[in-house]
Order: C-alpha cells, then sequence, then structure tokens
C-alpha cells in the first residue's frame, strides 16, 4: 500500500485550539450528577464511620454478652452489607483515652439489610475495653464503629467446597454469621465446625447452633469437650482439637479448607498440628487474634530493653513527648497518653495505622508482620504490633 | 496560623511529584492526603505472604542511565530512592479464534486463534516481526517510527506555549500526527488492517481506541515501549511512592495522612485555604489539586464559587474508562503454570473499536495477564508466582448490582476472567489460588475518589487530546492560585504523566512564588 501521509491536512491542527474550547464552550454551566453506582456501592460498602446505639443485650452465660446494634438514623440510617466472617471496630474514649477494639460480626449479612448487627463481647482477664463495655454499654447507649473490615471470609474460587472450622471460646462468632449466612443461601459451601470449650456451661450461641445444625444440612456442629470429667454427647468429641480429630470430620480424597478463630494459644498449637495433615497453605485460614501481649515472652525478643521508654510524635502539627513502656504497644503508648491512633485490626494486618519510625528501633511479632517490603526500605512500622526497643520518635497519622 | 506556601491536595503521583518540586525548591510545603499510604494507584497490598502490585503495568520510557526517560530522570533529580528492573519485551497479542473464523491457526501452545503475536524490543526487530505476521507492513511500521522519533525532539517544547510556534511550524508532520487519528494515520501510511490491530495494542492504556485516538499520542507511548522495554521498581510501586515521600520530608515538606481536605475556604474569589476532616483549618497560597475535578467540585466547593467553565468541562469530557483487576497468588511457579511472558492481551476481537464497542459491558472477554515473576523472579516466596488480570469496561456498568449482590458479582466477573485466560494460554489457574482479590469500579471508586472508579481522568479523545490539553493548560485552570496536576490532566492515565503534570504544576508555583519574592 502506498504512503500518503502528506496528504492528511497538517492545517486541521491551527484549529483543534479554538475548537476545543468552543466545544468547552457548549456544555451546560451548572453541576450535574452523573449516573455513579460504582461510587455509590463504594460509600455502602465502606462507610468512614457508622453511627448506631444498641437495641437489646443478651447475656450469654457468665462473662459474655451479644449487643446488638441498629442505626442511631440521624448520622446513619443504613448499616452496611457484609460478607459473613468480617469484622468491626468499636470505637470508644475511657477516661479521656480514646481507644478501639475489633470483634466479629456474630450476626448474618441478611440481618444488616434488615438494619441489625449482633457483636459478641466476652469479659477478657483484666481487659480494658471489654470491662468497660461490660460495665456502660446499656439499651439506647450510641456506639461508633467502623465499616465492616477484614479478609476472614469464604473466597470460593480459593476455598475447597468442605470447611473444617475451628473455633475456640468466643473465636465461635464469625462462624455463627458465616453458618447464618449458608442457611439463607447468601453463601454456598459445607461448613463443619469444631467448636472447643471446657465444658457445655462455657459453650457459647449452643441453642443458635443447633437450630441452625437442624434447619441447614450443609451445617454439622461439633462441640469438642476438654474437661475430662464431663459427660460428652453422642455427636461431641473430648479432649483438644488435634490434626486426628479434624482428619476424623474431614471429607476422604478430597480438598477441604481449615477456618481457624480463636485464642492466640490455640493458633500456636494448631499450627503444629495442621503440619502433620500435610494441607496446602491455601486451605488453612486464619482469622487475626487481636492485640499481641507480652512479647519479652517471645524467642527472638532482644535482651537488655529497658521498661521505660521516652515516645516523641508528631500528628498532624502538634508533637507530643509521652513516657511509655516497652511492654505496650506504640498504640497503647500513644492511647494511654489520649493521642488517637488511626486503628482498625490491631493486629498488624489491615496496615490502617501505617506510620513512620523516625529514630530508635521496634520488635515486631513475627505472627503480625504483615508490612510491605518498601516500608522496611523506608522505615514504616504498624504501631498497633510494634513495640519499642529503645527511645522512639515517630510519625503518625491523624485519627479520622 | 501558618499560612503555606502550597498546599498539595492528594498524594497520589501527581500530587508527589508537586510537592517534591516545592519542597525542593524550598517552599513550605504542606501534602495532604484522605489514605493513610501515599501512591493513590501507585501503592501494595499484602495478603498471606504475597505482596501484590495493584495497579503498575509497566513504566514507559525508563531510558538508560547515560540517556534517562522521564521517569528516571525524575526521580534521579528528585534523589528518589528505587531500584529499578527493566525487561526486554513489549506484548504479546492473541485473539482466540471464534468459530467461523476463516483465518484461524492452531498456536504453539495448542489454541485456536487468529492472531498471536509477540512483539519484541528495538524498532527494527518490532517492523521484522510485524511484517513476518503481516507481510507488507514493514515499510508503513519504521515509517510510524520514523515520524515518532522526530516528533519527540519537538515535545519538549510543547510544554512553553512560547516555544510552540516555532518549533511546530518546521514539523507540519507533527501536525498531522496531532490532527489525526491512529486509524487515520496508519491507513495513510498504507499499513495493513490486521498490522494496524497489533501495532494498536496499547490502545487500552491510554482507553481511547483507534478511531478516536490521536496518532500523535499513541506513537509516544509505544515508542517508549519498544526503544527501551518496559521497567517497574523491585519493591511494588509502593516502593516509588514512599521514595517521593522520603524526598518531600527531607526536603523540609510536610506529609499529613489521614487528612481529608472536606472544603476549599474561598476569600475574595480565589482558594485561601482548606478544611481537614470536617475540623481543622489550613491555610496557603497556593493549592495544587491531584483529586478528580468532578469529585473537587462536587464535594470541596460551593456551586456559587465554581468558575462556570469548570462546569462546562465537566459536562462536556467523557469520563474515561474503568477497570477491574484480579490479584491471583499462585502456589505453582510461572513454569508449572505455563506461563511464559510478562504481558499478555488477550482481545476478543482483533481491532480496538470493537474492543472499545464489548467493553461498554461487563464482561467483554478483554483481559491483559501479567506475571511479575517474569520481570522479578524472586517476588513472592519459592514455589509461588503472582498473576494479576486487568479488564476495562466503560460507563457505570456497576448499575444494577446492589450491596448484597456485589460478593457474587465480583466473584463471578473474577471467574470469567480467569476462565479466559486459561484457555487463551491453555493453563490451568484455579487449582492453584493461594490468595485472591478482585478489584472492581467500587474497590477503585473507594480509593480513588473518581466517578465510576476511573483511574483515567477523562476519556483523552482527538479533540481533547494531550497537545491541545497542553498547549491549553493555564487557561483550562479554574483559578490563578489553584491548579490541577494527575490523570484528569494533559497526558492522561499513566505514572509518568501524572508525575508529568504534577512536576509542572509545582514548577509553575515555585517560579509564581520566586516572582513575588523579587
Amino acid at each position: 500500500m502506498a504512503d500518503n501521509f502528506k496528504s492528511l491536512k497538517a492545517k486541521k491542527f491551527l484549529s483543534m485550539l479554538s475548537d476545543r474550547q468552543a466545544r468547552f464552550e457548549s456544555g451546560k454551566a451548572e453541576l450535574t450528577e452523573i449516573s455513579d453506582n460504582a461510587m455509590a456501592l463504594a460509600k455502602a460498602l465502606h462507610p468512614k464511620r457508622q453511627y448506631l446505639k444498641i437495641e437489646s443485650i443478651t447475656e450469654r452465660g457468665e462473662d459474655c454478652r451479644s449487643y446488638t446494634l441498629v442505626p442511631d438514623g440521624e448520622r446513619t440510617e443504613k448499616l452496611a452489607y457484609f460478607s459473613a466472617g468480617k469484622y468491626l471496630t468499636v470505637f470508644e474514649t475511657i477516661e479521656g483515652m480514646p481507644v478501639t477494639r475489633a470483634y466479629s460480626i456474630s450476626s448474618s449479612p441478611a440481618e444488616a439489610l434488615e438494619g441489625k448487627y449482633v457483636l459478641t463481647v466476652k469479659l477478657v482477664e483484666g481487659g480494658l475495653v471489654s470491662r468497660f463495655i461490660f460495665d456502660n454499654w446499656e439499651i439506647g447507649r450510641a456506639v461508633e464503629v467502623s465499616a465492616p473490615s477484614g479478609n476472614f471470609e469464604y473466597q470460593p474460587l480459593r476455598d475447597a467446597e468442605k470447611v473444617i472450622c475451628v473455633a475456640g471460646g468466643s473465636g465461635i462468632t464469625p462462624f455463627i454469621s458465616m453458618a447464618k449466612a449458608i442457611c439463607d443461601g447468601d453463601e454456598d459451601f459445607e461448613l463443619t465446625l469444631l467448636y472447643g470449650s471446657r465444658n457445655y456451661k462455657t459453650v457459647l450461641f449452643a441453642q443458635e447452633l443447633a437450630e441452625l445444625e437442624k434447619k441447614c444440612d450443609k451445617i454439622k456442629v461439633i462441640n469438642v469437650i476438654s474437661d475430662s470429667k464431663v459427660r460428652v454427647k453422642k455427636a461431641d468429641e473430648k479432649g483438644f482439637i488435634t490434626a486426628e480429630l479434624i482428619k476424623k470430620h474431614a471429607p476422604e480424597n478430597e480438598p477441604y479448607s481449615v477456618f481457624i478463630c480463636g485464642p492466640q494459644q490455640m493458633y500456636d498449637f494448631l499450627d503444629g498440628e495442621l503440619g502433620k495433615l500435610n494441607i496446602e497453605k491455601k486451605y488453612i485460614r486464619h482469622e487475626m487474634f487481636g492485640e499481641f501481649r507480652n512479647p519479652a515472652s517471645q524467642e527472638d525478643y532482644p535482651a537488655g530493653v529497658p521498661e521505660k521508654v521516652t515516645v516523641k510524635v508528631k500528628v498532624q502539627d502538634k508533637t507530643y513527648t509521652v513516657e511509655g513502656n516497652s511492654a505496650d504497644s506504640l498504640m497503647q503508648t500513644l492511647e494511654k497518653n489520649g493521642i488517637a491512633v488511626p486503628a482498625r485490626c490491631r493486629s498488624g494486618e489491615c496496615g490502617f495505622c501505617h506510620s513512620h519510625l523516625l529514630s530508635g528501633k521496634v520488635y515486631v511479632p513475627k505472627s503480625m508482620e504483615y508490612r510491605r517490603l518498601a516500608d522496611y526500605k523506608f522505615g514504616c512500622i504498624h504501631p498497633c504490633c510494634s513495640f519499642p526497643l529503645t527511645d522512639i520518635e515517630m510519625e503518625v497519622p491523624a485519627a479520622k | 496560623m501558618k499560612t503555606y506556601d502550597v498546599i498539595v491536595i492528594g498524594a497520589g503521583n501527581g500530587g508527589l511529584a508537586a510537592a517534591a518540586t516545592c519542597a525542593k525548591a524550598g517552599l513550605s510545603t504542606l501534602l495532604l492526603e484522605r489514605h493513610n499510604i501515599p501512591g493513590g494507584s501507585a501503592s501494595s497490598f499484602v495478603r498471606g505472604r504475597f505482596e501484590f502490585e495493584p495497579s503498575l503495568h509497566e513504566l514507559a520510557g525508563m531510558g538508560t542511565d547515560e540517556a534517562p526517560g522521564q521517569i528516571k530522570d525524575m526521580f534521579d533529580r528528585f534523589g528518589g530512592d528505587v531500584d529499578w528492573c527493566s525487561h526486554e519485551s513489549t506484548f504479546r497479542l492473541i485473539v482466540p479464534a471464534k468459530e467461523g473464523d476463516k483465518d484461524a491457526f492452531l498456536n504453539d501452545q495448542g489454541v485456536w486463534v487468529t492472531v498471536d503475536a509477540r512483539m519484541p524490543v528495538g524498532f527494527e526487530n518490532f517492523a521484522r516481526k510485524l511484517d513476518e505476521l503481516v507481510p507488507g507492513s514493514y515499510e508503513s511500521c519504521m515509517k510510524a517510527f520514523d515520524l515518532s522519533g522526530r516528533m519527540f525532539k519537538a515535545l519538549d517544547a510543547l510544554g512553553n506555549p512560547k516555544q510552540l510556534p516555532s518549533s511546530i511550524k518546521d514539523l507540519p508532520d507533527i501536525m498531522r500526527m496531532v490532527s489525526h487519528t491512529m486509524k487515520e494515520a496508519l491507513d495513510a501510511l498504507g499499513m495493513p488492517e490486521k498490522a494496524q490491530d497489533i501495532f494498536n495494542t496499547y490502545w487500552c492504556y491510554m482507553g481511547s481506541p483507534a478511531s478516536k485516538f490521536d496518532f500523535l499520542y499513541y506513537m509516544a507511548v509505544l515508542h517508549s515501549y519498544v526503544e527501551h522495554g518496559t521497567s517497574i521498581p523491585r519493591l511494588r510501586s509502593h516502593e516509588m511512592s514512599l521514595a517521593i515521600d522520603k524526598v518531600i520530608r527531607d526536603a523540609g515538606g510536610e506529609i499529613w495522612y489521614n487528612s481529608e481536605v472536606t472544603k476549599v475556604l474561598m476569600k475574595h474569589g480565589k482558594p485561601e485555604g482548606v478544611v481537614i476532616n470536617g475540623e481543622k483549618e489550613v491555610y496557603g497560597k497556593y493549592f495544587i489539586c491531584n483529586s478528580s475535578p468532578n469529585s473537587v467540585w462536587k464535594d470541596l466547593f460551593i456551586e456559587r464559587d465554581i468558575p462556570e467553565k469548570q462546569l462546562r468541562m465537566l459536562n462536556t469530557r467523557k469520563v474515561a474508562c474503568t477497570l477491574t483487576t484480579v490479584y491471583l497468588g499462585m502456589n505453582r511457579t510461572k513454569e508449572e503454570l505455563g506461563i511464559t511472558d510478562y504481558s499478555v492481551f488477550v482481545a476478543p476481537y482483533s481491532d480496538s473499536d470493537r474492543q472499545y464497542e464489548a467493553a461498554q459491558n461487563y464482561f467483554s472477554g478483554y483481559c491483559i495477564i501479567n506475571c511479575l515473576n517474569e520481570i522479578i523472579p524472586d517476588c513472592t516466596p519459592e514455589g509461588t508466582c503472582q498473576l494479576f488480570l486487568t479488564t476495562m469496561t466503560f460507563g457505570d456498568v456497576m448499575k444494577d448490582v446492589r450491596p448484597q449482590d456485589y460478593k457474587r458479582f465480583k466473584t463471578k466477573v473474577a471467574e470469567d476472567m480467569i476462565e479466559t485466560c486459561e484457555k487463551a494460554l491453555n493453563i490451568s489457574i484455579k487449582p492453584y489460588i493461594e490468595e485472591i482479590e478482585i478489584a472492581l469500579p467500587p474497590t477503585f471508586a473507594r480509593y480513588l475518589n473518581t466517578p465510576w472508579g476511573t483511574p483515567y481522568g477523562y476519556m483523552l479523545e482527538k479533540w481533547d487530546s494531550m497537545i491541545p490539553r497542553t498547549v491549553q493548560y493555564m487557561q483550562d485552570q479554574p483559578f490563578e492560585n489553584f491548579l490541577f496536576c494527575g490523570a484528569s490532566q494533559e497526558r492522561g492515565d499513566g505514572y509518568g504523566c501524572a508525575y508529568y503534570t504534577g512536576e509542572k504544576a509545582g514548577g509553575i508555583v515555585v517560579k509564581a512564588i520566586q516572582k513575588e519574592g523579587k
């Protein structure tokens, strides 16, 4: 084919500039809304905050309560929908200290559409926030929470069709939501629950679980009772959740996923047990276990760390210098000194508290290490799981 | 109360470059970002044992140490510390055969295709390969590269309107390139249609098909990739963004994260400050805004304060394309999976206009497959690799999706994309997915705060293409002390384009303040 490039009119360029401005002139001089459901979905699923109030409280044994939260009707009209397994971060101020805690949602996604979340809180021995909630949360009280967050959920393109869910204590909460979602047809997988408790009295949601199992043949509940003096029911198991027990209830000759949610000690034990089963990594999902305590108990924790440290922190145009304890995370130290820190998961994973370490050294427990590679290169940390080893200078984003 | 010389709104690529330019010139600089990390699209995220690259496909024009391209040059001048990784490849285009296609053939992976073009680096190599695939296309291809080579020399002058007439006058060919579409120009050069389809593969990087997009800008992009191949940062784009964050801090600039501008304060008809997170006021002489004009006018101003022209512009321009990306952490290596290329474009039709038509709907069958390990072999743990699949759509494609349908909807889109790639490459992906994250337009809308979640700004069409936007940049700005930068501006989307607009806006402010000082 011939080259006719020179036949293209170069002069066409000359009118382009005036044509463009003329085209702008033809536009309406008013602010018009374009149809934008992508943005509407983003806002509906990820509101910055949700302003709720407590509608009812259910006692679940001695030291556990479920709080039903509904929109306050003023600042929040509708609850953000979520997929089962997500958590909400609760924002509270305790004696001038801004604090946060993440609690898995134990109600179903369908209930969120009806305007209801349920958070189930277990009283932690010596726990600051759970104690505060038990003492102060009453019907009608206002509660501020985040959007549903977290990555602990069933993902059909990744997970097996059959899932062994291993729960310990209040770690049962996300599985209640998942089981309800299966019953409602919002999730589609077979859920076998291995639920570890000391005795039947400490089993949470016993009645709900029995009903869910009865209602839906994709759900199977097995209580694993550790107190050897207790007589266990026929369908249940004695002892602890071991590799052998998981294998016994797992499907044969087909892949299965294992979802785990419980206290830190349970993860430590199960990591060893799961190693025996030779399950591909993709089939093992952990929920985070929240705040890390007692870093000095870790093998790789260095020697000679001073008990008291000085922390100098810049937030926007303000600088504070405070005293901290090396056993507390930097986030805890700041909160104890009345400095609000952006916080969501408090487990290192979500990265919401991403901050700049300007000088000093910190210890980060291996299990909480979710920083990005460039964070190491440029000295960025997640204060929720960074424990000071020396005096610290840092810059933290404003809490929002 | 302190008044900053310049307040930069948004720490996307444009805002970072603008703030670095101002801070390094000694201006008191405040960069405000509503998220907790810099970069906007230039970021990363961790899932399990994988750290994913969220948006960067490839950086063009990195150049060499001796002759650095625009991005490398900027990082060098800033002193931004990034470990660059480069790769000698451009793209591979696969068009799977449909029933009844007469020109279908079986490729070396055992897939029936009508096009399978793996294009090399180097103008001569590229043209020869094109000629091998479509005989008779060598000459027109070389002519196109000759035009772009000459055009590049003149391009530098275009940022300065005063130099424009003299540099353009001698070069009518450049005027031809600006004022004609890819299709018009390649037809005139005599390039066979099938060769044009391969030649135009990168159209999706600009989001405008061959019949709408100007030839000059397309050639600028293609030329850069073919000349030097592709580059990416070793530690994902987060490394680039944190590197500039450090440049700004080291130069005495301030960056406040989690600090969202919720209002612009006006005095005597021009901006004098901003409100942060609805509560805190800060004041500045100049403002550089990296946020989308749509969001800025809607959320930060009252209508009476908005210059009429800005509203007319909003109502004239088309919002550009939106993306959907599936990030996959695989528990097999790329060799085990059978992946042999960094970047494969799978298209349902060979020509870009039909691809564009199809992309008005979800899911059109158009999908780009990237395997980061091809460039950075150790970017994931041993025995694994990471892939990301990208498709684009135009318009409010999510319009009928309710929050409760969203998870099912996005899983279905991801599954369709994965299956398309499995078929096109004759490989198996699904059983080996260890981590998956799916970003749809709402995901991008959440992080970028743009209409439909577009990362691309406004559609680059011939009438509103790079050159007219560049020449008329100043007259398109809303206030003398408030300049936009980023994807909505001269060059549309792309890291280099956003950096360029940020540096340029920063430079304008630096000059203005230096002038005031005299």
